[in-house]
């Protein structure tokens, strides 16, 4: 059999997906995956190719250990949230949005561990690989913009 | 895990679809090894769902009301590329209601909302693979793209399998639909095979009578690698 083809999530998808929020209702939040690590917050923008910001995606991370939690961007194109830090040195992101006709793999590398020698950042021209590398914070958390397209296009992956 | 078919798929950038022009990437996706793709994604259970998740029609009902529009029961398997079940595997479901408006903040369409729908549903598959969810038949909409664009009845669908690498966000539509050949986002996947993938077929056998019709819709996500060892079997 032949995989279910992909759709557009479209601009509501908080109503299935982070239900509560943008005035949707009807069924509970799906509660986060807490893995075996501490909780380490991640944030940062989404920008489409002509750097406008991006107010309607959703955003999941998740690590191979089963840790997983989702936020939509908010109306400034802004992200944030809260995850396990995982024993790898990336957690995968994915996100779906309006225009997005399949939904999009990227990894989000913590800066503090030996990114470089990930075979997946082998795969990666060298040029592109600071796209998916966060900016450690003062306050603990780590920052990576993601740019949809454009001159900073961010590294997809065919997972 | 198999590798994804990209030719099952519409392509990110698909210019009758105004809002991908921004929105594709345009470099291509690089290749992770299969190893990344056999990860383990997050489980979820029972204890995620809500007694009235699968029940559309009285979920955001006021007491004793439901929703207003037809009553259909949508039913199907999530199965992968060998046919084998997926039990376990987490379907977030949202819609629009009978008139096509969506109960969203961003949802201006000259419809009215409906007090007792909100569009929202959760459910599970059991041991088999099996779904089922009780809901209204969602009405067309139109949309800004170009001069006159309407989307057809849909259901939007996300799953959750085992793997990360079989996450899937689509869309199901109605057999019989006339709008489904005129809508740009179904013009975004590659040829008609996908959009009768995506269509659900009026199933009688399950209707429940005097109630609600009945609509089957089975869901493939990518399946196992067959590793050599299974093929000497």
């Amino acid at each position: 059999m032949k995989e279910t083809p992909s759709q557009t999530a479209g601009p509501f998808a908080h109503i299935g997906m982070t239900p509560g929020e943008r005035g949707t209702r009807g069924i509970a939040p799906l509660a986060a995956r807490e893995g075996a690590g501490a909780a380490v917050t991640l944030h940062g923008t989404l920008t489409d190719g002509e750097n406008a910001l991006v107010a309607d995606a959703l955003i999941e991370a998740w690590d191979a250990g089963g840790a997983w939690a989702r936020c939509a961007s908010d109306e400034a194109g802004g992200w944030r949230l809260d995850i396990a830090r995982p024993d790898a040195p990336f957690v995968g992101l994915y996100i779906v949005a309006r225009g997005i006709n399949i939904g999009l793999h990227t990894r989000l590398y913590f800066p503090d561990t030996d990114w470089r020698a990930d075979p997946a950042m082998a795969r990666v021209p060298e040029d592109r690989r600071a796209t998916l590398v966060a900016s450690g914070e003062a306050d603990g958390a780590y920052r990576l913009d993601i740019h949809l397209a454009g001159a900073r296009e961010t590294v997809f992956f065919d997972v | 895990m198999t590798p994804r078919d990209p030719a099952r798929h519409p392509p990110a950038l698909t210019p009758g679809y105004f809002s991908s022009l921004h929105r594709a990437p345009r470099a291509g996706l690089i290749a992770l090894d299969p190893e990344a793709a056999d990860m383990r994604g997050p489980v979820f259970g029972a204890g995620d769902i809500g007694p009235m998740d699968g029940d559309l029609i009285r979920n955001a009902a006021r007491p004793g009301g439901t929703a207003l529009g037809p009553r259909i029961v949508v039913h199907g398997a999530v199965l992968d590329e060998a046919g084998r079940g997926v039990p376990g595997a987490l379907l977030e479901i949202w819609q629009a209601n009978a008139g096509g408006r969506y109960r969203h903040a961003r949802d201006g369409y000259l419809a009215p909302l409906d007090p007792d729908f909100a569009g929202a549903g959760r459910v599970l598959t059991d041991a088999d693979g099996a779904y089922r969810f009780d809901t209204i038949m969602p009405g067309a909409y139109p949309f800004p793209n170009g001069p006159n664009a309407w989307r057809p009845a849909h259901i939007h669908f996300s799953v959750f399998g085992w793997s990360f690498a079989q996450r899937l966000v689509t869309q199901m539509y109605f057999e019989g639909d006339p709008m489904i050949a005129h809508c740009p986002i179904v013009a975004t996947l590659p040829d008609a095979e996908a959009v009768e993938a995506l269509i659900a077929r009026y199933d009688p056998d399950r209707d429940r009578p005097m109630d609600a019709r009945a609509f089957r819709f089975d869901i493939v996500l990518r399946g196992r690698r067959a590793t050599p060892m299974e093929g000497v079997a």
